[in-house]
């Protein structure tokens, strides 16, 4: 008697879980293209509104850039009562972000704009949610040559725009002035090159008399992204077909010689007790520079104001180093952009989020972003701003990122890899450079083994987004 | 709560007034109605989430993360690997690292602490204390006395003349590293379980082994050792287990590396799964059974092999 009802109770159970995972089946079959066609509306869908459009901002700036962005946040609103209301919401660090957009996508249920790091950019697209910013800029017929030509020529894909670039950034080498002018080395002129930097880091490194370094000369943090950059300012693409912009990459490039040149050099530092080891937290790397344990560190604009608050030294700054002293230079950017959502969202919702952007790209805007983050001004015109104006007085630390960018040539090498595996291949990067400083793995050996783990990441991608 | 009791006190009961059949159902009814909370609980949020992780872990991903096609047990069969084997080899380093130090050392506190008479209970509530601590907070301070140049412990090794420890960016280092905070952690929930086991051993049982003769090291071993038996088995089970699921320190101190060499089962997991803006759900869940099947084994060879030799009062 007892056994019969339970059962009953077992299968009608295994029946409701075979249904569930049979609807979940399904749903995930189906709807990754999408039907709608993702332009953009004109602004007449604006005109006659009987309540202000409500538009939803997934972002990930927090503290003191979070309290800027509200502010022009509260600005835009009340520029545009009754017409667009914009919801700032933060939603964790970049990571955090898109895996919390990738959620929503999964209950279609994204917000009206989202903010995505550069290296979630070819996701973006192959997700294929949103409405490339070209359709704004071709509708309004909007004038782009006051954008920074850098951070256009990042996020155009195949001859498109397909974000708009916002708070983006370029890393810089940062230099203890005070160190530098104690070792009798010149701070207005750092070292540009890696056999420069290694000059200078003689001078720097202080030795007690037992033998124990109590200053280095150079100290940076395992960071993928310093890699990028000095294959950007080598002229050497980071990824094939033309850094995935002919078409899509297939392999990654890092292993290339001027890498492991890069490599061996840092290796060669930390031995001869010239460089301190820090591992790939970069908050390691910055608190061994602020700390004064390393004269000389790589960072990103993005911290100098934290330089300048945290260190009891002079901070200087200068341009990202060289990897030898006849690379051509360039920069290539990072950071985030922000995307609007077209799946799901009527004209109304993407033309208030365009509305917005457009606000957010005024110099006017620009120069209150630049002097309250350091980011860099996307709108160049912002630097003319008075805010900007009264920060670069200040601290003429900060206009060295824009000079850096302006001197950068424009091409496919300092446009950077565009992958849907970007993050991955940033790890990989890592973690080869830390396997030749951790074993007695080769430099060449190291970045070869991680460059090739990379390749079956990309095609398992390519084919699951099947092209 | 299950229906057994239940009907052995009805059947031991005199033979109740209505039919025979009757009553076991209004039983079986019954029970099952007191049971269905915790039966809908269960199946909620253990059973369905099992059955969702052994459906994903034969499915592919798109890149949203949602599964779209099957593969059978080619994440399994993907295991059979040199990475993976090393992965279940740094799980086991760091368990044995983490639980053998963590048991003797929580007895080894316990123990001396018996023979100091006064301030006792102040000095077991200073070594429980680190059981105050959240995995996140206690990682966050070690990572300042570990930090790569800026080194608190460094620093202090400096002082004495000794040689600088590179913490956390050697990959022969790291793991001990992690598991050094781990033990500092589970330090405190140890002396708290023993300390009162301690404080359950009859006072004859030592008394008449001081007649006997025993003092010391001799008591400590042969009398008060055994009779934290249950305490110890206890606690080896609990820290293994904790030890396997180990993450806030990994991701707060090393993010796995350098170089995968402090990347563990959940890491791995954690990795696969949401690190890097991957959503590799499939390998990530495969994963995830191997860990619940580690889980399993060990607790039942624990419980097959040293629960026989504890000695229940």
């Amino acid at each position: 008697m007892k056994r019969i009802p339970r059962r009953r109770g077992v299968k009608a159970a295994a029946l409701l879980a075979s249904l569930g995972l049979l609807l979940s089946a399904c749903s995930g079959d189906g709807d990754s293209g999408g039907g709608s066609d993702l332009t953009a509306p004109g602004a007449e869908v604006l005109d006659g509104l009987d309540e202000a459009v409500q538009v939803e901002f997934w972002h990930s700036m927090d503290a003191t850039n979070g309290q800027v962005l509200d502010g022009l946040i509260e600005e835009f609103n009340s520029q545009n009562e009754g017409r667009v209301e914009v919801t700032g919401s933060f939603q964790g660090d970049y990571d955090t972000a898109l895996a919390n957009h990738r959620a929503a996508i999964q209950q279609g249920d994204t917000a009206e704009l989202i903010m995505i790091f550069d290296l979630g950019t070819q996701f973006m697209i192959d997700s294929a949610q949103t409405v490339p910013a070209q359709s704004f800029l071709d509708e309004d017929g909007y004038d782009t040559s006051t954008i920074e030509e850098a951070l256009l020529n990042y996020f155009t894909v195949e001859g498109e725009l397909r974000s708009f670039p916002f708070n983006n950034s370029t890393p810089l080498m940062y230099v203890n002035r005070d160190a530098f002018e104690e070792a009798g080395l010149d701070p207005d002129s750092p070292p540009a090159d890696l056999a420069e930097i290694r000059e200078a880091a003689e001078q720097l490194t202080v030795t007690d008399d037992d033998g124990t370094v109590v200053q280095y000369g150079f100290g940076a943090s395992v960071y993928g992204w310093f890699i990028e950059q000095f294959m950007a300012r080598a002229s050497t693409p980071y990824c094939d077909n033309s850094n995935g912009r002919d078409g899509r990459a297939t392999e990654v490039l890092f292993d290339d010689p001027k890498v492991v040149e890069l490599v061996e050099w840092w290796e060669q530092m930390i031995e001869d007790d010239l460089a301190v080891q820090i591992g790939r937290n970069t908050d390691d790397g910055q608190a061994a520079f602020t700390s004064g344990r390393a004269a000389m560190t790589l960072e990103s604009t993005g911290a100098l104001g934290g330089f300048i608050d945290q260190s009891d030294f002079e901070v200087g700054a200068g341009y990202f180093p060289l990897i030898s002293a006849d690379d051509p230079g360039g920069s290539i950017i990072g950071g985030a952009s922000l995307w609007i959502n077209g799946e799901g969202h009527t004209p109304e919702e993407i033309r208030g989020s365009w509305e917005f952007i457009q606000f957010l790209l005024t110099p006017e805007s620009q120069s209150v972003w630049h002097a309250g983050t350091g980011y860099l001004a996307v709108n160049t015109e912002g630097y003319d701003g008075p805010e900007a104006t009264e920060r670069a007085e200040e601290f003429p630390q900060f206009s060295v990122a824009a000079d850096q960018l302006a001197d950068s040539e424009i091409n496919e090498n300092t446009a950077g890899c565009m992958m849907g595996v970007m993050s991955d291949a940033r790890v990989a990067a890592e973690e080869g450079w830390e396997a030749a400083l951790t074993s007695d793995t080769s430099a060449q050996d190291a970045m070869s083994e991680a460059a090739s783990g990379v390749s079956r990441t990309i095609e398992e991608y390519n084919e699951s987004v099947g092209d | 709560m299950t229906p057994g009791p239940v009907s052995e006190r009805r059947a031991a009961s005199p033979p109740p007034p209505t039919s025979k059949r009757t009553r076991p159902a209004r039983d079986a009814t019954l029970a099952w109605g007191f049971l269905a909370p915790s039966v809908l609980v269960f199946a909620l949020f253990l059973i369905y989430p099992l059955g969702r992780t052994v459906y994903l872990s034969m499915h592919g991903n798109d890149i949203i993360g949602r599964p779209n096609r099957f593969v059978g047990l080619s994440h399994f069969a993907e295991m059979v690997s040199p990475e993976f084997g090393r992965i279940l080899l740094t799980t086991l380093v760091f368990t044995l690292g983490v639980v053998v130090p963590g048991v003797v050392g929580a007895l080894a506190v316990v123990l001396l602490l018996e023979g100091v008479l006064r301030g006792q209970r102040i000095l077991r509530g200073a070594f429980a204390l680190p059981f105050a601590f959240s995995v996140a907070s206690a990682s966050v301070v070690f990572a300042v006395f570990y930090s790569p140049g800026n080194s608190v412990l460094n620093g202090i090794l400096y002082r004495m003349g000794l040689d600088q420890v590179p913490w956390l960016t050697s990959q022969e280092m790291a793991l001990w590293s992690v598991a050094i905070t781990t033990v500092w952690m589970n330090l405190g929930y140890g002396v708290l379980v023993l300390a009162a086991g301690i404080g359950a051993i009859p006072k004859e049982v030592n008394e008449a082994a001081r007649i006997d003769g025993a003092t010391g090291p001799r008591l400590a071993w042969d009398v008060t050792v055994p009779m934290l038996g249950p305490q110890l088995f206890f606690l080896i089970v609990i820290s293994t287990i904790n030890a396997l699921q180990s993450f806030g320190q990994i991701h707060i101190l090393t993010g796995g590396g350098p170089v995968g060499s402090t990347t563990t089962l959940v890491y791995s997991i954690y990795q696969d799964a949401f690190a890097y803006g991957t959503s590799d759900f499939g390998r990530a869940s495969a994963q995830a059974l191997v860990l619940l099947a580690v889980v399993l084994v060990c607790t039942v060879i624990q419980f097959g092999v040293i629960e026989r030799k504890v000695h229940y009062s």
